[in-house]
């Protein structure tokens, strides 16, 4: 089965994960623009983190034969400083409207300060202008209210709820998104998020309409292989197959394909992966490096 | 060098290949973007012509091979694809040969630039005004790890040949050579050949050596003109020792290179000789040989 996790940080991950998840089944991945557990102080440190999800981690996943897609926007921790904050709302315009960009995002609340407040407002406007789906971050602490005004302060800015994808939900929050109408995904992430018991749970509970399962894999303690896991769960508690190929597959596509930036022939229709392919360029194989077209396990490491 | 003539000239060979829908939005960016101050619209339309274009390269007739390559000497717009043709066209309507107001907008354009976009700029830079301003630029460019960006400024470009300097030449070249790219490419390659690439090249192909590694075939050309005892070492080891595209390569080396010893050499392969006077064995044809091994 082919998987998509529309929510993964792969800025932060390796080259060895990259190779795991495209053997897991995963063909294509979106990479939320997001905080880099360092705050940044200047601008151009947002520049070049744009810059690299729409260059650099697009070339590299390529090369692993995984189609990486990107969210852009200013997240909510960092909206708290204004002056910054400012300058980055300056800064979008410049790369919502680029190839493979299928979000804004991901913007929402965290502390749910007015900052806060004031930039998810303007993204909002933002996406509606360039008519891109929003993805919403939904606060780690005080989650039901977070989640709730997110949707609320969405609606007074007439956003559709088809075109936003209310993301880390839990079993307190998923009733109320999925009656609104949004999209709800669920972040299987351990400890602070979700396990993906409790996700086979909630998609025996709910079915399979509008719920999409993602890792939200970063620079913390998580798991790349989060959607296929879940999805393997899934089967084996006898969840049908079709309501795992929409979960974990076709919903992502569905929703972030209202972009007109993500298309299942971009990766049905690429080449193989073959990394000595002129296209596919060999440089994360630096040099002459023989590039691995297999894997076999030995403790020879290939001259 | 006419920069409307040149516009008119891609904006001619794009409707060919373009849809006329495509044609009509490019227009209406085009006149959005004189009509507005400030660049956002630029910027937009740049990124936004991927959803109109495709990544499709050209066929061009002889007739306007040609035209090109009067137009602007060593440009092979037959390498190019639709997508980066608009966006071409987009960016040297905000330029001008008059003055150089324009060169933070072009910077910001690079800043901001995906793989693709990257791409269609680098392309560009022999159709730009002021090219002598924009070497730091280019050799920026080729310190990328992104082959298809790398590509976009060292292969089928004039402007790397008429413009780099020595030092920043040879990191081309030694960086083509690292990529395993195909060197025959490399517009004005063989006429900027130098003493100090051949030292490096053959630094290179010793390192090479003693990892248990090869070098590709293309390389020994650049150490033709430069024959010493030391290169004619090398020669003697790979005509022994090395497959056959590697002796021909060699072969052809030997050819070029100057000297009583290089013909020595060339004698013990007197097919070689045979196929390089027939025009069957030359630098080209290693080069394509060597791409469709790979």
């Amino acid at each position: 089965m082919m998987y998509i996790d529309p929510h993964i940080h792969v800025t932060s991950r390796t080259t060895d994960d990259y190779e795991a998840m495209q053997k897991a089944g995963i063909v294509a991945v979106i990479e939320p623009a997001f905080w880099l557990g360092q705050p940044r102080t200047k601008v151009g440190s947002f520049q070049d983190y744009f810059s690299s999800l729409v260059g650099w981690e697009r070339f590299r996943a390529k090369q692993f034969g995984i189609v990486h897609y990107c969210t852009i926007g200013l997240n909510s921790k960092e909206a708290n400083n204004e002056a910054l904050a400012e300058e980055v709302m300056e800064l979008l315009p410049l790369y919502v409207g680029k190839e493979g960009v299928v979000a804004i995002g991901e913007i929402g609340y965290d502390d749910q300060t007015p900052a806060e407040d004031k930039f998810y407002r303007l993204q909002l406007e933002l996406a509606k202008e360039v008519d891109l789906p929003v993805m919403i971050h939904t606060p780690h602490r005080d989650k039901r209210k977070g989640t709730v005004r997110s949707m609320d302060v969405s609606e007074e800015h007439g956003l559709d709820p088809k075109m936003v994808i209310v993301d880390h939900n839990n079993e307190e929050t998923v009733k109320e998104v999925l009656d609104r109408g949004y999209w709800a995904a669920f972040t299987i992430y351990p400890h602070t998020k979700m396990g993906s018991e409790r996700m086979v749970e909630i998609v025996r509970q709910y079915g399979p309409e509008r719920i999409i399962v993602d890792s939200a894999a970063d620079w913390g303690i998580s798991d790349p292989l989060a959607v296929p896991k879940t999805a393997a769960l899934m089967k084996e508690k006898g969840i049908p197959e079709a309501h795992i190929q929409m979960t974990c597959y076709g919903n992502a596509l569905e929703a972030y394909g209202q972009s007109g930036q993500m298309e299942e022939k971009d990766w049905l229709e690429k080449e193989p992966i073959d990394q000595t392919k002129k296209h596919g360029g060999n440089t994360v194989l630096r040099g002459g490096q023989k590039p691995r077209v297999d894997n076999d396990s030995s403790n020879i490491i290939e001259n | 060098m006419a920069l409307s003539s040149i516009r008119q000239f891609l904006i001619a060979i794009l409707s060919q290949a373009a849809k006329a829908e495509s044609m009509g939005w490019l227009d209406d960016q085009i006149a959005r973007i004189n009509g507005a101050r400030g660049n956002m619209k630029l910027f937009l339309a740049f990124s936004q012509a991927s959803r109109y274009f495709s990544k499709d390269t050209f066929q061009l007739t002889d007739q306007q091979v040609a035209a090109a390559q009067e137009l602007r000497p060593g440009f092979q717009p037959s390498f190019w694809t639709a997508l980066q043709t608009a966006r071409t066209v987009l960016v040297l309507g905000v330029l001008s040969e008059e003055n150089e107001s324009w060169m933070p907008t072009l910077d910001q354009l690079f800043e901001s630039a995906d793989m693709h976009e990257l791409e269609a700029l680098y392309a560009a830079l022999p159709l730009y005004p002021f090219p002598e301003k924009l070497k730091k630029r280019a050799s920026e460019g080729l310190r990328t790890n992104i082959t298809s960006v790398f590509d976009a400024i060292a292969l089928n470009n004039p402007y790397p040949s008429e413009y780099l300097d020595e030092p920043a030449w040879n990191q081309l070249l030694l960086k083509a050579i690292f990529m395993q790219r195909p060197l025959y490419r490399i517009t004005g390659a063989e006429e900027r050949a130098n003493a100090n690439l051949a030292k490096t090249l053959v630094d290179y192909v010793h390192e090479r050596w003693s990892a248990g590694r090869n070098v590709m075939p293309e390389l020994w050309r650049f150490l033709s003109p430069f024959v010493d005892q030391e290169t004619l070492g090398m020669f003697e080891k790979v005509l022994k020792e090395g497959d056959e595209l590697d002796r021909k390569a060699v072969s052809l080396a030997c050819f070029h290179g100057k000297g009583a010893e290089c013909r020595e050499l060339l004698d013990q392969f007197p097919d070689h000789l045979e196929a390089i006077e027939k025009g069957e064995l030359n630098w080209v044809l290693v080069g394509k040989a060597f791409d469709s091994e790979r």
